[in-house]
């Protein structure tokens, strides 16, 4: 079972309310879905616009660009260099990151 | 930069400590309390990894909340018992007052080391972790209270992108503070100072994290790093107003802050 010998406020319901570390331990290979909060904050670091949360992939999308930022271990990714393609055409802009 | 906090993220705290006897602590401390968050505070804390900041300021406005409520019901002394049982109820679910921190960091491994501390503390409310660009925020306008950048600005490479991006993410009237590492001018001290990080702390580095080299770059990037002033007009540069800083420890380090208005 989960090892969540800790005191926290909120119960680990998964995905509802807030409260974050929903079992984010060792070899647990389920995706984690971002806390609901933090989805209101989040947009694309470069065109700042909203993002959609697709849950099935568990990424950020901005439909727009056609780019998606993927969520590891709970933490959304919010930089271009892990984004991937949503179409198969890129869009116009290249990313200048350093 | 990357490599370098790839390798020191684990043994980030324990290098604090031993390179600053622990004083960075206190540094910290004295950051949070010269914010003075109230409950219902936003704060983003950028190149925050493992979380300093963020709990510092979650035990803050926990304590803050806890007086609030506290005064509350002395001065209902005329309630019944069930009513002032509900409130129990209904405020232990806020103790945090709606506040909130994101922790922003470029580094996966800092905020992996920043949430195990998180999970390990127990702190879970209140607190989200994302990974980003301090050039390039993934946050919209006008949306935090306050910003915070403790001992993180000097590794960024443009710095004046991320003040920049600070002040866009900032409410009108929210708050830029950084603590950082900055210039002593008494020649004595800094004579001694140079001593210090240079023939000391990257041999810590060695027998701590086995790392020379990564602490030599750190020791550098603070020599490199602009004075208080220069750092100062950078702010105002950025757009923020009434910006001035306050030396610690005669300027090892320094906390800069600044308004949008």
């Amino acid at each position: 079972g989960p090892a969540h010998g800790r005191q926290c406020h909120r119960q680990q319901g998964s995905g509802s309310g807030s409260g974050s570390g929903s079992g984010s331990d060792s070899g647990s290979a389920r995706p984690q879905p971002p806390e609901p909060s933090l989805l209101r904050f989040l947009v694309c670091p470069l065109s700042k616009r909203p993002l959609r949360y697709e849950e099935a992939t568990n990424e950020l999308i901005n439909e727009e660009l056609g780019i998606a930022y993927p969520i590891i271990d709970g933490i959304p990714n919010m930089v271009p260099e892990a984004a991937r393609m949503t179409r198969k055409k890129p869009p116009a802009e290249g990313s200048e990151q350093p | 930069v990357y490599q370098v906090f790839e390798n020191v993220a684990k043994k980030y705290d324990v290098m604090n400590d031993s390179m600053t006897l622990g004083i960075h602590r206190v540094w910290k401390d004295i950051l949070i309390h010269k914010m003075n968050p109230c409950p219902g505070t936003l704060l983003l804390d950028v190149a925050g990894g493992t979380g300093d900041i963020a709990f510092r300021f979650i035990n803050y406005v926990r304590s803050v909340r806890q007086r609030q409520l506290q005064r509350k019901l002395k001065h209902h002394q005329n309630l019944s018992w069930q009513e002032i049982f509900e409130s129990y109820q209904k405020d232990q679910f806020n103790s945090l007052g709606d506040s909130q921190v994101v922790v922003c960091d470029i580094n996966k491994e800092m905020l992996k080391v920043g949430k195990q501390k998180a999970q390990h503390l127990g702190y879970s409310e209140g607190l989200s972790w994302v990974l980003g660009n301090a050039e390039e925020l993934p946050f919209d306008d006008d949306k935090f209270d306050v910003y915070t950048i403790a001992f993180g600005i000097r590794n960024v490479t443009r710095i004046d992108l991320a003040l920049q991006e600070a002040y866009r993410v900032l409410k009108p009237g929210g708050r830029f503070l950084c603590l950082e590492f900055s210039h002593v001018s008494n020649p004595l001290l800094s004579r001694l100072y140079d001593l210090y990080s240079f023939q000391v702390i990257p041999v810590l580095g060695e027998v701590i994290a086995g790392d020379w080299r990564s602490y030599q770059y750190l020791v550098e990037s603070i020599r490199q790093f602009p004075p208080q002033e220069e750092l100062k007009a950078m702010i105002e540069d950025a757009g923020f107003f009434r910006v001035d800083y306050e030396n610690l420890n005669f300027g090892i380090v320094a906390i800069h802050s600044g308004f949008k208005l």
